[in-house]
């Protein structure tokens, strides 16, 4: 179904599905989101693409079905801020759980990442991934959530052949899964 | 045809069986985490004072499924109520987890307590009873609900701050006199977390929220409430009290930015 888009084709591709989907009657979203040519760069919250350009779209059921192959499972889902102006005797003790395995690296997909922290992601990514730019990655975070989005664009850019996009994130596997209490990858850092 | 080994079966049916155990063993690990969490939060929260779990002393009752996030509502009973101090509401997994501490006083009936909260993400939630000796019990409710502390409260901070501080009150019988009566008394503040960011200007707004409640009936105490950030917008919270069907019931409360309120309450049984 969501198979990787070609840019040149993909509007013909959309228009086709559309047509598709209102003659077969099938529900189809009016307020289609379209892939921005780079990185997203708006609010991180809010309706994101269908699609992700050089990557495939995966629910939960797909990625039941890709764990066995052990791809490698990257949570790039937000840190708690602390408030600034938080009273000092307020216990302020975020705690982040996610999928079983994931490696988080908090605020991954921001539009704008420092080059310094976008050497340690990739470098992490290269361990991670043994240096196989085939081996099959999965980013998420939460459903409505552009830095899934931009955190795998990155990769698609930065070579990596198969990766996987998982919008419905935490929120949809913990439906049917338990969660793991997770803390930002080393050297990574704590910061949004 | 297939040609299969002792040695590739006998693996087979090793990897079968750790396969099938798998989910269990990962609940379990789940479960513990969520566990230690707990006893982190008790050796911050009660200074190391053992809490005991209880199946008499305190009842929490949670929905399964928060519809909103941002408002989740909670009740506790505790149906040995002369024995009961204080309770404490602790949302495991907010980020500040303490969200209420409620001390009953002398004109307090205390039953049954009734509170609105955000709640961030799947976690428990305790509920724990100080008795008048001093001990700690605790009863735990797991609760679905996503995103309840960085939920925006409307569509401008000064909108949501609009009639700040005014206060309602409902009694949902008539106090007579020797009964119990419930109350709920509501109070419109936004109570901002602190995580809630403006989409527009991508600004966090600082936190404000109620901090102080104090609830008098006559001379005499009904209820201290000692509030944060995991009490939803315009805090409700409901009790018993002890009515007499003369006195008036007065509310103070105050914030941590400085904001104080005071309202008072005709309560008498011939209103």
């Amino acid at each position: 179904m969501m198979r990787i888009l070609r840019k040149p084709r993909s509007a013909i591709l959309l228009a086709l599905v559309v047509f598709m989907s209102t003659t077969t009657g099938a529900p189809f979203s009016v307020a289609e989101i379209r892939e921005p040519d780079g990185l997203w760069t708006g609010p991180m919250q809010g309706q994101t693409p269908s699609t992700l350009n050089g990557a495939r779209l995966i629910d939960l059921a797909g990625l039941v079905a890709l764990l066995p192959q052990q791809p490698v499972l990257i949570d790039v889902g937000p840190a708690q801020k602390k408030p600034k102006d938080l009273p000092r005797d307020r216990l302020w003790l975020p705690t982040h759980r996610s999928i079983p395995g994931a490696a988080w690296f908090p605020g991954a997909g921001a539009a704008v990442l420092e080059p310094a922290k976008e050497r340690i992601f990739f470098r992490r990514l290269e361990e991670l991934t043994g240096g196989d730019r085939s081996k099959s990655l999965v980013i998420f975070c939460r459903p409505a959530c552009w830095g899934s989005w931009n955190a795998g664009k990155r990769l698609v850019a930065r070579g990596y052949s198969r990766v996987h996009w998982f919008p419905g994130g935490i929120t949809e596997w913990q439906e049917a899964h338990d969660v793991r209490e997770v803390t930002p990858e080393r050297g990574w850092g704590p910061e949004r | 045809m297939l040609r299969i080994s002792r040695r590739t079966f006998a693996l087979g049916i090793i990897g079968t069986c750790c396969l099938s155990f798998t989910p269990t063993i990962a609940i379990a690990q789940a479960d513990r985490e969520r566990e230690e969490r707990w006893q982190q939060l008790v050796s911050y929260l009660f200074d190391d004072r053992e809490v005991v779990p209880t199946d008499t002393l305190i009842k929490i009752e949670a929905p399964a499924r928060a519809q909103d996030a941002a408002l989740v509502p909670i009740t506790l009973t505790m149906p040995e109520k002369d024995k009961i101090k204080s309770v404490y509401l602790v949302i495991d997994d907010n980020p500040i987890p303490l969200a209420a501490h409620v001390t009953f006083g002398p004109a307090a009936d205390a039953g049954s307590l009734r509170l609105r909260v955000r709640i961030d993400t799947y976690t428990n939630v305790h509920a724990v009873a100080e008795t008048k000796e001093g001990q700690l019990y605790s009863a735990v409710a797991f609760v679905k609900a996503s995103g309840g502390c960085s939920a925006p409260s409307g569509p401008s901070d000064l909108e949501a701050m609009k009639g700040m501080g005014e206060m309602r009150l409902k009694l949902s019988e008539p106090s007579q006199q020797g009964n119990p009566t419930a109350a709920t008394l509501m109070i419109r503040h936004p109570n901002f977390t602190g995580m809630q960011m403006n989409q527009l200007t991508r600004l966090y707004t600082p936190p404000r929220y109620i901090e102080k409640m104090t609830v008098t009936y006559g001379d005499q105490t009904v209820l201290d409430v000692a509030g944060d950030i995991s009490l939803s917008t315009n805090p409700a919270i409901g009790f018993n009290f002890v009515s007499d069907g003369r006195q008036s019931m007065k509310v103070v409360a105050s914030d941590n930015k400085g904001g104080r309120w005071e309202r008072a309450f005709d309560v008498s049984a011939n209103n």
